[in-house]
């Protein structure tokens, strides 16, 4: 099943940060991340990665820093910075408290039928 | 690089609109992105011809991938809006607190927007900069109307002189500012009808006498408002991120502020002038986006390779 676009849209920040928190990534390498992490749950058109991680590196939740690698190509890694992980410390308590209160009523309904 | 993946390129350079200092970075990644993706497909045995489609595929249409990277570096700062809506504010305060009739002001504020202007213009063309523009073509037109009062032999010979070298450098920064974006030509031309509502109502001759500086006094307080109007149009623009919003922002303002000039000028201005000043309001909101089709139909692609460096990631199909 394929995530609906609000609830992408609206966690979208969150995964990529919590992605970031673990290690420092590249576009590339995030988009592959996401998608094994999520057993193949999180597919998007993959240009748009770009536009999302420039939103967050102009707040200061993340910075991009260019990369020479040994065969002579670039490659921009991102790095999560101390405001992007307090702000990713907020982001998970209201995810997880979203998450119980949900879970809490779907059980209840499942309980009763 | 094949020439259907420079082409993607090139589509999404051209139509994000992005400044000289943030584009080769965004593009260089994209590139880097689509050489990784290619190089996975392939090694998955896929022909590059199979290869290549499937990636256009999984990168997302122009369009959209191009949109989104116009809105994620389109809003300005604040410092820009203080930036960008001073020279609408210099010329409203200059109407409201009647400092118009002091030259040294006249020339301190023309000195200010020549000065900031040149200084934009030579570092990047930053977003702030085509509203000064606009105010900057102010001493072109001033030498102009020079020229009327100036005795007829010498007229007759300048003016045939002064049109074509004007016209030239009009379309000179016109042209120059498209090629940016069309929508920072509209609005540097913004200010271009009211300012002309402006001056044909208290001087329909064409020339300034003393009964059109005692219109200019009687108007000063809308003329200034006029321009008020301007500067919180050009800071809600520099702030605002959807392309769509800028559009619909720039069209109702500047109709708007130029039924403000028509309302108060109603009785020196006939409905002939009424229709013309629409006229030309349509043509700054009109003329720069046809002109920028014309250039980029006309241009091949920029785009090559750089040694430097289903669902969007919004949610959006």
């Amino acid at each position: 099943m394929e995530p609906r676009r609000d609830l992408f849209k609206s966690s979208s920040n969150s995964l990529l940060l919590c992605l970031l928190e673990q290690q420092p990534m590249y576009g590339y390498q995030v988009v592959k991340e996401l998608e094994t992490r999520s057993q193949g749950y999180f597919k998007f058109k993959e240009g748009t990665l770009y536009p999302a991680l420039h939103r967050l590196e102009k707040s200061g939740l993340i910075t991009g820093k260019w990369q020479m690698l040994s065969n002579g190509r670039q490659r921009r890694y991102y790095h999560i910075t101390a405001k992007g992980q307090a702000k990713l410390v907020l982001e998970k308590t209201q995810w997880l408290d979203f998450f119980t209160a949900v879970s809490l009523i779907l059980q209840t309904e499942r309980a009763s039928i | 690089m094949t020439s259907e993946l420079a082409q993607y390129l090139e589509s999404i350079r051209s139509s994000a609109k992005l400044e000289n200092s943030d584009e080769s970075g965004v593009m260089s990644e994209l590139e880097a992105h689509i050489q990784d993706k290619l190089q996975e497909l392939t090694e998955s045995g896929l022909t590059k011809e199979e290869a290549v489609r499937t990636c256009l595929g999984q990168m997302g249409s122009t369009k959209l991938v191009a949109r989104q990277i116009y809105e994620a570096y389109s809003q300005g700062s604040w410092k820009q809006v203080l930036l960008a809506s001073m020279p609408h504010l210099l010329f409203g305060l200059l109407f409201i607190l009647n400092w118009w009739q002091y030259p040294g002001w006249l020339w301190l504020v023309l000195v200010l927007i020549l000065a900031t202007t040149i200084y934009g213009w030579s570092h990047g063309k930053p977003t702030w900069i085509f509203s000064w523009l606009g105010y900057s073509l102010i001493p072109v037109l001033t030498v102009g109307l020079l020229l009327l009062y100036i005795p007829k032999g010498w007229s007759l010979l300048l003016l045939p002189v002064y049109f074509p070298l004007a016209l030239w450098w009009l379309f000179r920064i016109i042209i120059q500012t498209t090629r940016r974006d069309w929508l920072f030509s509209s609005l540097m031309l913004l200010p271009l009808p009211i300012i002309t509502g402006w001056f044909l109502a208290v001087s329909p001759s064409g020339k300034i006498t003393e009964y059109s500086l005692q219109r200019v006094y009687y108007f000063a307080p809308w003329i200034g408002l006029s321009f008020i109007a301007l500067a919180l149009t050009i800071a809600a623009f520099i702030r605002l991120r959807q392309r769509w919003l800028r559009v619909s922002l720039l069209a109702t303002s500047g109709l708007m502020t130029l039924s403000l000039v028509v309302y108060y000028t109603a009785e020196h201005l006939n409905i002939l002038t009424f229709f013309g000043l629409i006229l030309v309001m349509w043509g700054v909101l009109l003329v720069p986006p046809l002109l920028e089709r014309y250039l980029r139909s006309g241009r091949k692609i920029s785009w090559r390779h750089r040694d430097t460096p289903g669902t969007s990631f919004r949610g959006t199909a």
